[in-house]
């Protein structure tokens, strides 16, 4: 039984000027799914994801959300930038930091302290309310940018490589935080990274891209167990053929790029 | 297209003055724009602007230069001496907020009215942007450079001659051109609150005699003077210092 | 620990710079008629407090410095603001701005002065027109600056746009328009000393030139250091302030 499409892009194409970026991109995310863009660089995975969250208009063809066409970003559509410290505001604390979805919402005064010290505590960042930004580490900012999303109560996540700019050990664990939050909220995920490994971690499906302009190269379906492991999951043979799958898809598309 | 845009406001104002000075005319304080221009052409020709100009300008660069110099070599002495910048920080914090047009009347009882008294203001006022900005240069200079200059042991006044000036060069220039538009507004400030010469005493003689086409003609050319001497100072900036001090120059 | 020894040096080097004053003085090495010694100067003062009206002339000035200052500081970051968040506003708008901005305030006192005679009025309008540009450029700069993923983040958030302008450009530019309010505020002391002397207004202004015209030369400092104290005062209190508002910037700088 498939869920329901969410998302769906026919036939966009997107041009900055003359340069074609995406040309003729179809594709479809199904409601509660997991879908991770690959690429190499250039390729337009994160034009897409922005055009899909609303932020850019496509120059031809059609991107629908729920069955409705998208006509700019959506209250329940949640952005998560890969910039993180450049996406919090400075001058607020954690806890004013989510509290600005919750503004935008309209949410009422009462019931926010109680919402927002939950939505910390799901991200793991209860005893730093009261921190500036600036008073956090890099893996903390991107949590505290997370539960801002998360306040919204999002149908869908659009996460623009999200733990690219964090150390290994802090990218593993907000790994697993993302796949818990994932599971418990049953929120869609499009997923934008270079890290191959990442994608096929974290994702139902695995989609690459090729660029010049940017359209489908390959869609790999994800059958690894949930839920998934940093060290069992990353052994098993199917990851390693996928994954090898993968890497030699890019390794083709970057090559036939030099060409 | 840029250039059209900006000048847009500008000649839709002149347009408007134009026309709401003639309607409201006679008067004291407002004069149609070609008035104004006539006015201007007529101190050209007659040479008092040309006059008021040179004193003006004279004045200001004096000043400029001694209060400048005077800013750069204290600043300097400080960002290196350490001990000494602690001790005067004190003192330089209390003496630092008199404002330039305060020393005015000190300086009209020594000096009585004429160069002298526009200088020494116009001195004292463009002594302080060099003196805290130059000493946050000699401050910022890159403590690895000044590691090398202990290696090569160099004297002291080698190492600020051959390390710490052109390390500080582009601030330096930046904090000159600062100064230099403080002294062309003090020095037409004080012409105006009391000395008798140079194109703010022009500016508030024409007011009296109730000539507003004078009177406008010289404010625009105040404005005219300053913004070119600006402009031109922007431009030996990006000459000189080129990509090194474009982010600065963006002022 | 360090830095109070510091600040006792820092007094002690105060101490022996006044000190060197009163020597100049006593030996008459600086005439007296424009150098007074130290102790006059202090004598000045206290006798202008208590027999004559120094203290109206104080608050004279403080009251032309303010009020001007306020009302332009205010017309200055909403103009700023509409300026700064518009990129065709400032295409058109800011190289007039640019062109203004070397022009000295004081240069329209004459025209003011033909407009409103040697009123109080005057010198509002003067300390206004001066104090407004700082504010006006700063708001248009920190308007303009605003992060651009915090603008994306606005429309993700589907904020509408007074809550943009209140709860993401306003905070972004405070700093700016923090630093723009403190330039206005010298600009208005400057300029509400100069009005003084031209108009005769009860201010400080006025204090220190008829001292100088009567060669009161120990009165004309203790105008001077009252008007020292102004400057100090206000700039420290608008320090404070920013130091307090923007403690969020941290150790380092975004």
């Amino acid at each position: 039984m498939t869920a329901a499409t969410l998302i769906a892009f026919r036939d966009v194409d997107l041009a900055f000027g003359d340069h074609l970026v995406l040309g003729k991109l179809t594709f479809e995310i199904h409601e509660g799914e997991i879908v991770c863009i690959v690429g190499p660089s250039g390729c337009g995975k994160t034009t897409a994801l922005r055009v899909a969250a609303g932020l850019i208009a496509p120059t031809r063809g059609e991107i629908a959300f729920a069955g409705a066409p998208v006509r700019g970003p959506r209250r329940d559509v949640a952005i998560v930038f890969q910039d993180y410290s450049k996406a919090l505001l400075p001058w607020r604390t954690a806890a004013g930091n989510v509290s600005l979805a919750l503004e935008a919402l309209g949410t009422p005064r009462s019931e926010r302290p109680k919402r927002i010290a939950a939505l910390l505590k799901r991200v793991g960042l209860p005893r730093h309310a009261d921190k500036f930004p600036s008073q956090l580490s890099g893996g903390m900012q991107q949590r505290l940018q997370i539960a801002r999303c998360l306040a919204q109560e999002p149908a869908a996540l659009m996460m623009d490589e999200p733990f690219g700019a964090l150390d290994a050990m802090t990218r593993q664990t907000l790994q697993d935080e993302m796949l818990e939050i994932a599971r418990a909220t049953k929120a869609t995920i499009f997923f934008v990274t270079h890290d191959l490994e990442e994608a096929i971690y974290l994702g139902d499906r695995v989609i690459g891209l090729m660029p010049h302009p940017g359209r489908i190269g390959i869609e790999l379906k994800i059958d690894l167990p949930r839920p998934r492991n940093q060290v069992t999951t990353r052994e098993s043979p199917e990851f390693l053929r996928l994954r090898h799958k993968l890497y030699d898809f890019i390794h083709a598309s970057e090559k036939g790029e030099a060409a | 297209m840029k250039a059209l845009k900006a000048l847009a406001l500008p000649a839709a104002l002149v347009v408007l003055a134009e026309i709401g000075a003639r309607a409201a005319a006679p008067s004291d304080s407002v004069a149609p724009p070609s008035e104004v221009a006539a006015a201007f052409v007529q101190a050209l020709a007659d040479g008092s602007l040309v006059t008021a100009t040179r004193d003006t300008l004279m004045s200001a660069f004096a000043g400029l230069a001694i209060g400048a110099s005077l800013g750069l070599m204290t600043g300097i002495l400080l960002g290196s001496l350490n001990v000494l910048d602690r001790l005067m920080e004190l003192p330089l914090e209390l003496l630092r907020p008199i404002p330039s047009v305060a020393v005015i009347p000190i300086a009209l009882v020594a000096l009585g009215f004429g160069y002298r008294l526009e200088i020494v203001i116009v001195a004292f006022a463009c002594f302080w942007p060099l003196l805290i900005l130059s000493r946050a240069a000699v401050d910022g200079v890159e403590p690895r450079l000044i590691e090398v200059s202990r290696a090569l042991r160099l004297t002291p006044l080698q190492r600020t001659v051959k390390i710490v000036a052109p390390a500080v060069l582009p601030r330096v220039f930046v904090a000159f051109r600062l100064a230099a538009g403080i002294s062309l507004i003090v020095a037409v400030t004080v012409e105006i609150a009391v000395n008798p010469q140079g194109l703010g005493y022009e500016v508030m003689t024409a007011g009296q005699a109730l000539r507003p086409d004078l009177m406008l003609a010289y404010v625009l050319w105040i404005g005219i003077v300053g913004f070119a001497f600006n402009a031109g100072l922007v431009f030996a900036q990006r000459r000189l210092f080129g990509q090194a001090a474009r982010v600065e120059a963006a002022r | 620990m360090k830095a109070l020894a510091w600040r006792f040096g820092g007094l002690a080097v105060v101490a022996v710079m006044i000190a060197l004053w009163g020597e100049i003085a006593a030996l008459k090495l600086v005439s007296p008629v424009f150098l007074p010694a130290p102790a006059r100067a202090w004598t000045a003062l206290w006798q202008g407090f208590a027999h004559a009206d120094l203290a109206a002339k104080l608050f004279g000035t403080i009251r032309h410095m303010i009020g001007g200052w306020l009302v332009a500081s205010f017309f200055g970051v909403a103009l700023g603001a509409l300026v700064g968040s518009s990129k065709a506003a400032r295409e058109y708008v800011a190289p007039t701005l640019e062109f203004l901005r070397p022009l000295p305030a004081s240069a329209v006192i004459p025209v003011a002065i033909a407009m409103f005679g040697l009123t109080p009025q005057m010198a509002l309008g003067v300390i206004g027109f001066g104090s407004i540009w700082p504010a006006l450029l700063a708001s248009v700069h920190g308007f303009a600056a605003v992060e651009p993923r915090l603008l994306e983040v606005e429309r993700a958030l589907g904020l509408s746009r007074w809550q943009g302008i209140a709860k993401i450009s306003l905070p972004s530019a405070t700093p700016d328009i923090l630093s723009g309010l403190r330039l206005g505020l010298t600009v208005s002391l400057i300029l509400a000393v100069v009005c003084e002397m031209i108009a005769g207004l009860d201010g400080l202004g006025q204090w220190v030139l008829l001292a100088a015209r009567a060669y009161k030369s120990a009165d004309i400092f203790a105008g001077v250091i009252l008007l020292g104290a102004i400057g100090f005062v206000a700039n420290a209190s608008l320090g404070l302030i920013e130091a307090r508002t923007l403690r969020w910037r941290g150790r380092r700088t975004g």
